[in-house]
């Protein structure tokens, strides 16, 4: 299974998509050794060279399918005696009534830990002047990752106090750095576990899959009961649930320390513990940093939904926004969010040390603007002052760092080298003081004053209105509304929820197996009864066929528009910050105007989903394209091909395991959309949870939320396989 | 070397937080409702509770429902505000008057009316141009059916239903039972309930949709009621509904311990008319919530000053 979150891999390149391709091959591993047994290349049938086995398969099963539906449609409903026989949501409501009564006081007592420093560092940073918390954050943004990270920390702290929502963002702010911190560590010492016991990570992995693909929803439902409403039950709720990127990546980061580092250090004769600490730990520190980054991301999508519980913050503001239908006002707090996120994210990535830039430049060293442009005159001229004002003030940082370090030195033996690899350290704790103080004498260093504040609520309001006004945009809306349902929704929906169990159960078996293994053939198999017997049958299928369509048009879309950034830098340029803000927009707040303008139906709630989940689709089409060796244009020109032949041909092909791989990650994605798109009207299993949030109903959540992480692993490991047999019929 | 700043940091705040002044009355968590007018309730109670009886309030934002319930009962939050026994599903199981255990106790009537029922925009009904001049009353439905047909709906008219099933309206029965020839249709939240309404508003396109009253939709969209049926229990869902006479809840425990709590939000009443400028003021004009209570409660000392527990 993937990590959900994927919004790292969105800002530094390779090397985060390879720890996510790394995980998936770590993950399933079971799979992979009988696929290979798949005999999907052998191309029984085919014409002028291409191999046409697989059209030909899915052509015949779509003629029975239809065959199948025109004599046996919705005459088969799942027997309800057996629905009856299986009260799987009453169950789990009559667990949670024993454990409430059995495990409350347990449940409390530990949610008081986290309530303690939470609550210390909400008052902290609330009482703090602003101006301290821009310095405590933009130090280190500065120390770690250069002037280019400080000046966007700069900026994205300032936002919060320019859009009026200071005190929200050091709430979600606190409430992000004390779960995270908690998260972290937990889940840090279980992936410490888990790299030294099989057996334990044998037992842990289906729980770690489980909880990546439970829909966030339904971590609040047990928390209003277990741990009550507000901001510490929200910080418990994420806690557990952003454990598990931070478990499986400790896990995995230690068992992939070299064997040749491990022998050397036996042959010294290192303990067991010493091999663990001293060796495998500091060696798997840039994959712990990593699992810690996408705690943070997971966190921060958590802590917008905490709002169902109370959970205060920059999630409030955008409910409470959205709840008046005031667009502007959602957008200031969901940009604020996708601030913090980048924040988290670039510095952690940068304090974890896997940034670090190994390349020599031959010219001036840029710190502002891209090193590419570093021959360039003009782009020299503006670095040149930068980089003197830069070198002026790390000198003095030096000097002082000196300064202070040379006496300590004397009193403290070996903080120096603390001082030294930190020239930042003594400059940036002797501003805070000077700044902390003079707040006390500056009232507009002490709160953020209302003259600096800068609303942007009222152009996109006016944007927003103007689009839902203009008759011609409204026209294509209403275009690709009446399409999507008329051609694609509707069929699927009637066809899917139509056709008899059996048939669909036995034939999503059969495509597992041919896909995968017939082990996991039969594990969907039992899924699906699963699903049958807890009465979730047809909005199952509703839930499949959206996503299956929206999954269809993230490919229609994200396939060219990846191809086109592929081949166009100045596409790439614009797609990248626009993809990066949507995986990181919270949801909510582009649902009103797509309300807005698609109107409320099961179309507006796949467009959603689309939005959420065509980024990966885009980006792993253009990363599949541009990783492919120079040679290819060079070899296919001299053989005479054209460049869309090229393309088509052998490119196309050649980056097809890296395309299947985003149509993996979009599939996943649409999946974890499925509950919020209920805000909109979607339907099916993501309704079922969302109803039960707002009806607190802990069986009727937990139910369909089983149902999603079935219909997830599902159609994650159906991908995956044909993303593996792709790669094997290229010879990968 | 964050951390270290961070500690350096909170160090001197501690010195800062330690000299704040404790509250006289104590601390009390209360149940903000996430719609303006209930919103609008909690903050008068709660300005009169910090300013003039030494409470120390903490305002808890979250959907109402029975997540919340849940919470009151627990204890986790002490009071909520403007409570509507139509669409609460907890209340036959934790207030006593509903039948319930007394996990949650009613305090009094708030004093806001609640009214539902199906709208149309008014340039609908009136106007020259009017297409559908006779839509005031559910007799005439049919007959204005094929305005409202849809992609989804096929021959029959979009009716704007209940947002979510758990509330229990019931609106494709109810036109199943009155013989209307329109599909109601569940748009899932609230938010996207109200803004398909403005959305259609703004084009000027037809629409029926569920509402109540007092709500801010009407400060923002001009919309005529169609009369249903008499409320009855008997023939519903084939009738309009009841009036809602909302109510103010707390958990038991807390109402023991604090008698004059519960006295001020025993004898608060806000009735619609008070309520309704109030929420014109913050949806529809754009100001601050708080700044629109506390001139409230400057403009009309004499009524709150009655409420205070003697």
């Amino acid at each position: 299974m993937r990590l959900r979150n994927n919004n790292a891999a969105t800002y530094h390149g390779f090397d985060y998509r390879k720890a996510n391709l790394t995980i998936t091959a770590a993950a399933d591993n079971s799979a992979d050794a009988s696929i290979n047994k798949v005999p999907l290349n052998k191309g029984l049938v085919s014409f002028r060279g291409y191999n046409l086995t697989i059209p030909v398969f899915i052509a015949i099963g779509v003629l029975i399918s239809l065959a199948v539906y025109s004599l046996a449609a919705n005459r088969f409903p799942f027997p309800q005696m057996v629905i009856d026989a299986f009260p799987f949501a009453d169950w789990i409501n009559d667990g949670r009534v024993w454990l409430e009564a059995n495990l409350k006081t347990y449940t409390r007592a530990v949610a008081e830990v986290v309530k303690v420093p939470l609550e210390w560092l909400e008052e902290t940073l609330w009482t703090l002047p602003w101006t301290v918390v821009l310095l405590l954050l933009v130090i280190p943004a500065l120390a770690y990752g250069g002037l280019k990270l400080g000046l966007l920390t700069f900026f994205g702290v300032l936002f919060w106090g320019m859009v009026d929502m200071w005190y929200e963002a050091m709430s979600t702010l606190s409430l992000m750095a004390v779960s995270v911190a908690f998260s972290a560590i937990l889940g840090v010492m279980l992936g410490i576990i888990a790299s030294q016991s099989d057996r334990f990570d044998a037992f842990i992995k289906p729980i770690l899959d489980t909880m990546q693909t439970m829909p966030a929803f339904v971590y609040l439902i047990p928390a209003i009961f277990f741990f009550g409403v507000g901001a510490t039950p929200a910080a418990m709720a994420i806690i557990i649930y952003a454990l598990p990127p931070a478990v499986r990546l400790t896990n995995l980061g230690i068992r992939q320390v070299p064997a040749t580092m491990v022998e050397a250090a036996q042959s010294f004769g290192s303990s067991r513990l010493q091999m663990l600490f001293k060796v495998k730990l500091p060696q798997a520190l840039p994959s712990i940093m990593l699992g810690v980054n996408q705690c943070i991301m997971m966190g921060l999508g958590l802590a917008v939904l905490a709002v169902f519980i109370g959970g205060g913050g920059l999630g409030e503001q955008i409910w409470k926004a959205l709840t008046r239908l005031k667009v502007g006002w959602a957008f200031e707090g969901g940009i604020s969010i996708v601030f913090m996120a980048i924040i988290f994210d670039r510095l952690s990535y940068a304090i974890s040390g896997v940034a670090k830039d190994q390349t020599r430049h031959v010219g001036p060293l840029f710190r502002l603007l891209p090193q590419k442009w570093d021959q360039n005159s003009l782009a020299k001229a503006i670095e040149r002052p930068i980089g003197a004002l830069c070198d002026l003030f790390n000198n003095i940082g030096a000097k002082l760092t000196s300064l202070v370090a040379t006496p300590l030195r004397f009193i403290v033996p070996g903080i120096a080298n603390v001082f030294s690899n930190r020239p930042l350290l003594i400059p940036g704790l002797l501003i805070l003081i000077a700044v902390y103080f003079l707040a006390t004498q500056f009232k507009w260093m002490n709160s953020y004053p209302r003259e600096l504040e800068f609303s942007i609520r009222e152009p996109i309001d006016f944007a927003i209105n103007w689009l839902t006004v203009n008759p011609t945009f409204i026209g294509i809306t209403k275009g690709i509304r009446s399409i999507v349902f008329l051609y694609f929704l509707d069929p699927l929906d009637s066809f899917l929820t139509g056709l008899p169990w059996w048939y669909v159960m036995g034939l999503l078996g059969l495509i597992v197996w041919k896909s995968t293994t017939m082990r996991f053939a039969v594990v969907t198999t039992t899924f699906l009864v699963f699903l049958a017997a807890a009465g979730l049958w047809e909005i199952s299928m509703f839930t499949l066929a959206g996503t299956s369509v929206s999954v269809a048009i993230c490919m229609l879309l994200g396939v060219p528009l990846g191809i086109l950034a592929a081949y166009f830098k100045p596409v790439d340029s614009v797609l990248r910050p626009i993809l990066d803000a949507m995986q990181t927009l919270p949801a909510f707040v582009y649902l009103i105007p797509a309300l807005f303008f698609f109107g409320g139906n099961k179309t507006t709630a796949v467009i959603a989903t689309v939005i959420y989940a065509i980024p990966p689709v885009i980006r792993l089409t253009t990363l599949g394209l541009r990783q492919l060796p120079t040679e290819v244009n060079e070899v296919a020109g001299s053989f005479g091909s054209g460049p869309l032949q090229t393309l088509l041909k052998v490119k196309l092909p050649m980056a097809s395991p890296s395309i299947m791989l985003g149509l993996n990650q979009a599939v996943v994605f649409a999946l974890a959309m499925q509950a919020i798109t209920p805000l909109v009207a979607g339907l099916g299993l993501g309704k079922e949870v969302y109803d039960a949030m707002s009806t607190a109903d802990m069986g009727k959540g937990l139910t369909a939320g089983i149902g999603i992480v079935l219909l997830t692993i599902l159609l994650d490991r159906l991908t995956q396989g044909w993303t593996q047999n792709q790669q094997k019929a290229l010879g990968l | 070397m964050k951390q270290t700043l961070t500690s350096v940091a909170g160090a001197l705040a501690l010195a800062i937080t330690v000299s704040t002044p404790a509250s006289a009355g104590g601390l009390v968590n209360s149940a903000v409702n996430d719609w303006t007018g209930g919103a609008v309730m909690c903050e008068i109670v709660h300005q009169i509770l910090e300013n003039e009886m030494d409470f120390k309030v903490k305002r808890i934002v979250m959907p109402s429902g029975p997540g919340r319930d849940e919470a009151i009962r627990a204890g986790d939050l002490d009071y909520g505000c403007e409570l509507w026994p139509s669409y609460s599903t907890t209340i036959q199981k934790y207030v006593t008057e509903f039948g319930g255990d007394g996990s949650m106790l009613k305090v009094a009537d708030a004093g806001v009316i609640g009214v539902s029922s199906y709208y149309v925009p008014r340039y609908m009904v009136e106007g020259d141009n009017a297409p559908a001049p006779d839509l005031k009353s559910w007799e005439n439905m049919n007959q204005y059916a094929d305005l409202f047909k849809t992609l989804e709906t096929g021959d029959k008219g979009r009716l704007l239903g209940c947002p979510a099933a758990s509330w229990q309206c019931e609106d494709n029965k109810r036109m199943e039972l009155l013989g209307l020839n329109y599909e109601a249709v569940e748009l899932g939240s609230e938010a996207a309930h109200w803004a398909e309404m403005q959305a259609a508003y703004k084009r000027q396109e037809p629409f029926i949709a569920y509402a109540w009253e007092p709500h801010w939709i009407h400060a923002a969209l001009d919309l005529v009621k169609v009369e249903l049926p008499a409320h009855s229990d008997d023939k519903w869902p084939a009738t309009g509904w009841a009036e809602d006479v909302t109510f103010n809840y707390a958990n038991p425990e807390f109402a023991e311990k604090n008698p004059e709590v519960i006295e001020l939000l025993n004898n608060f009443r806000l009735t619609n008319e008070m309520q309704a400028p109030m929420i014109l003021e913050v949806d529809v004009d754009g100001k601050d919530m708080e700044e629109v209570v506390a001139a409230w409660l400057d403009n009309n000392e004499d009524t709150w000053k009655a409420w205070m527990p003697k």
